[in-house]
């Protein structure tokens, strides 16, 4: 039995040139060191695939990996992370979901799920148990990502087997394709659907049987009860239960944050048509849960009548609102709900998809693509139909839709003639629909997140709308006023890089950054390793943990160093430092990048001019082998002389 | 008492089960929970589905043992893990599948309540499972099947004023 509980012990390799399936032990250390999920990830990713490798070639692993809190009695602990070297960035990504894959493979008694080479023809993997079978998938290729599931549930005669799977996104390699899991939740971002494409690996289909041991029955059995206790007592419970992420649309429309026509706005004259209200006013049929979730953000929605009249949906979120409707001057919202329903049938990101239309839309508009390039299509804003058109074109690569298929970064340089200004991305990866010259703080995540553009990595929620009162209890009277208010740079840095490290724990340990720990601000460092203190049996305090998270962001930091990743990346597009964002509260400002950025470094105890990690700070966290990689001659010992100058 | 289910509310989260088997087992093993949300994806639709505590238990009329008994405080039917001897005879037997069988122990088990303050109804958040007496929830429920018609009747331009 493996020494810690809240694992498994257990992981798959499956290697797919040689359908060859191999049980192996998970490292004891690996579980001390890297605690579950992106940290197993990373650590697969860094010892086996070479930085130089193509993500789409057998070369490149496509790990699913759970952590020890995943399908036990915490809130929300229902994730499973993916992580590939990215096909969209060209480094280290992942991405995560809630739903119920993650739970079930452990009760099948598996932590980790590790894919490499490339299956000679379609197959899926099917685990029940100790059962572990590459399948035939010739039937299921084409599919989409509802009715592969629907199939395999069908023919597996399991109405409780659960599964993630591909759409012809994927399975076309668009670079932003994703991995739906049961029921209908993304592993969205960072291209980990293309990975799962080029293996020729359609899907994975898993049931469970067995238990989660614990360490502590009693002590964690209580801690969970008050964990479930806290969040439901929590002041903003009721509306994000209510109306989970597109509760926030009106907010942030009115504090300028709203990305609108493909980030020229930071607001949108017909937000009201589009925000929680309506879509509950309109749409709403019942509440929907991931695995272990008082919040139930997710809600099915129907359309009750004209065009799509009976479409059903779900997963509809903040981003889905933005994407298809602000982001491309749409506001209605039932031509919404139908463009979430394809790109999900499709199996494509819905941030990338959607951000890759506005981009093309506004290169439209600024006459940079011609009629021909476009074959004769209207691309004026808020056109639905090409938009429902495009999303079809991407996904199977038609066209110009398999130039949108490369992202809006590869787009551009593709198309020149000045469309890189149009191209609202970091590192490849596009944005998602968080202004950073409204939240200055966003700014500085999108640039310092290891997988490109991103809200989720540092995920800094305590300056959005202001929560002083959660900036007092997190990080004490000191950092007020400045900390909570979101035009302010002061303190940002420091927000962000906790952030990061308590995220990379977050995504590790296995728990909902929605329901909890970010947005729900109730659980921190301190309950975070007391719950897995209980549940392991690791001897872990805060100091530990902080650490734990630290050496996950550093060593996906130094893989995107080896990816040939610097300094002169952590950089927005020029409209975000250049282009005031005219609307609402955010009127007059751009981001201010540069000082959050010393900031950060200097916190990290990074290299400001390389942006590397020093040499003091790898040693500090274990990551000899990470300093010897990347090749001493290029680090610096250490940074801690530089103080930044952090006033303002 | 017995456990009133509304699956209309159930989100289908899964945390009764997760708390239940974990009552038994100290160990979060859905397969050993008592409670299961029977799930219809394509319609969202999920059900937790339990014990009855019937009035007239059959379980506990076909245990050769008599090892059902009625707790008589809260009227709910218990297995006597001792004196089951594992004939499956009552799983057979529930018209309802109330009755689960833990191959591990070769033994019956079912839902008992968890002794009065079931552990399923304290976790579930938006209130899809309640602990009641008796009969006093039958009004309620039939209330709220008449505000389904209610909306029926309306869509079919009817006029009600409610
Ligand atoms: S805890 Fe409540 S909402 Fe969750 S699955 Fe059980 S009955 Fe449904
Ligand atoms: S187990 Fe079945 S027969 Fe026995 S009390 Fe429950 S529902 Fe009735």
């Amino acid at each position: 039995m493996f020494k810690y509980r809240g694992y498994t012990g257990n992981i798959l390799r499956v290697d797919l040139n040689r359908q060859k399936i191999d049980k192996i032990p998970l490292a004891e250390s690996l579980a001390e060191k890297y605690l579950g999920g992106n940290g197993f990830g990373i650590r697969f990713l860094w010892d086996e695939v070479p930085p130089e490798a193509d993500p789409l070639s057998p070369v490149n692993l496509l790990i699913f990996a759970t952590g020890p809190l995943v399908g036990t009695l915490i809130p929300n602990s229902g994730r499973i992370e993916a992580i590939a070297k990215s096909p969209l960035t060209n480094m280290y990504g992942d991405s995560n979901a809630g739903g119920f894959f993650g739970p079930e493979l452990k009760f099948a008694g598996y932590d980790m799920l590790v894919f490499r080479g490339r299956a000679p023809q379609p197959v899926y993997l099917y685990i029940e148990d100790e059962l572990v079978e590459l399948r035939d998938a010739t039937h299921l290729w084409g599919k989409d990502t509802i009715e592969t599931e629907e199939i395999l549930r069908d023919e597996l005669k399991d109405p409780d087997v659960k599964v993630a799977c591909i759409g012809p996104a994927g399975e076309n390699m668009v670079r932003y394709a994703c991995i739906q899991v049961t029921p209908q939740r993304s592993l969205g971002r960072s291209g980990m659907g293309a990975v799962m494409g080029s293996k020729n690996l359609k899907a994975v289909a898993v049931r469970g049987t067995k238990g989660i041991a614990i360490a502590e029955p009693d002590k964690f059995h209580d801690l969970a009860l008050e964990f479930h206790r806290r969040l439901r007592a929590n002041d903003v419970y009721p509306a994000v239960s209510k109306y989970g992420t597109p509760g926030i649309v009106s907010i942030m429309n009115m504090i300028g944050r709203f990305p609108t026509k493909n980030f020229q706005y930071g607001a949108y004259e017909w937000a009201d048509d589009i925000n929680a209200e309506s879509l509950h006013k309109k749409h709403f049929v019942k509440h929907l849960a991931c695995y272990a979730c008082p919040v139930a953000c997710d809600k099915l929605f129907k359309i009750k009548e004209g065009e799509y009249r009976g479409l059903a949906c779900r997963s509809v979120e903040y981003e889905t609102l933005n994407g298809f409707g602000a982001n491309i001057l749409n506001r209605d919202l039932a031509s919404i709900l139908k463009a979430n329903d394809m790109a999900d049938r499709l199996g494509l990101d819905v941030i990338s998809a959607s951000r890759a239309i506005s981009f093309a839309m506004e290169l439209w508009e600024k006459g940079i693509l011609s009629h021909g390039e476009v074959e004769g299509m209207d691309l004026s804003w808020g056109n639905m139909e090409t938009v429902f058109k495009l999303l079809n074109m991407i996904a199977y690569r038609q066209g110009f839709g398999d130039l949108l298929a490369e992202g809006v970064k590869r787009a551009a340089e593709k198309i020149g003639r000045g469309a890189e200004y149009y191209a609202m991305h970091v590192k490849g990866q596009e944005i998602a629909a968080q202004d950073g010259r409204a939240q200055q703080s966003m700014g500085l995540a999108h640039v310092t997140s290891n997988r490109g553009a991103d809200h989720l990595k540092g995920f800094p929620t305590i300056d959005e709308t202001g929560y002083p009162a959660e900036a007092e209890r997190r990080y004490g009277k000191e950092y007020l006023p400045d900390m909570a208010d979101p035009r302010s740079i002061k303190h940002k840095g420091f927000l962000v890089k906790d952030g990061e490290d308590f995220a990379a724990v977050v995504d590790s340990a296995g728990n909902c950054k929605s329901g909890g720990t970010f947005v729900l601000a109730e659980i921190y460092w301190e309950d975070m390793a007391r719950a897995i203190r209980y549940a392991t049996g690791l001897e872990i305090e805060v100091q530990g943990l902080k650490k734990i998270g630290e050496r996950i962001y550093n060593l996906q930091r130094c893989y995107n160093v080896l990816c040939g990743i610097s300094r002169k990346d952590d950089t927005l597009p020029r409209r975000f430092l250049e282009e005031p964002n005219p609307s609402a509260a955010a009127k007059g400002l751009v981001c201010r990048l540069e000082p959050m950025l010393e900031e950060y470094y200097y916190l990290r105890n990074w290299d400001p001019r390389t942006g590397y990690p020093t040499i003091k700070k790898l040693e500090e966290l274990d990551l000899k082998d990470a300093v010897d990689r990347i090749g001493r001659e290029k680090l610096i010992y250490s940074r801690e002389d530089m103080k930044p100058d952090r006033s303002e | 008492m017995y456990l009133d289910v509304n699956p209309e509310l159930c989100t289908g989260c899964s945390l009764c089960e997760a708390f239940c088997s974990f009552r038994r087992e100290k160990a979060i093993w859905p397969t050993k929970s008592c409670i299961s949300v029977l799930k219809y994806e394509r319609e969202a639709l999920y059900i937790p589905f339990t014990c009855q505590q019937c009035e007239k238990a059959i379980c506990a009329e076909v245990c050769p043992v008599q090892a059902i008994k009625r707790n008589a405080h809260t009227r709910a039917w218990e297995i006597d893990a001792n004196k089951c001897m594992g004939c499956k005879m009552c799983v057979a037997s529930c018209p309802l599948g109330g009755v689960a069988f833990d191959p591990h122990r070769g033994r019956a088990f079912k839902c008992d309540l968890c002794g009065g303050d079931p552990e399923c109804v304290k976790v579930c958040a938006p209130g899809a499972l309640k602990l009641v007496k008796g009969p006093e929830v039958v009004l309620a429920k039939r209330r709220r099947v008449t505000q389904n018609m209610l909306h029926l009747l309306q869509n079919w331009g009817v006029e009600t004023h409610v």
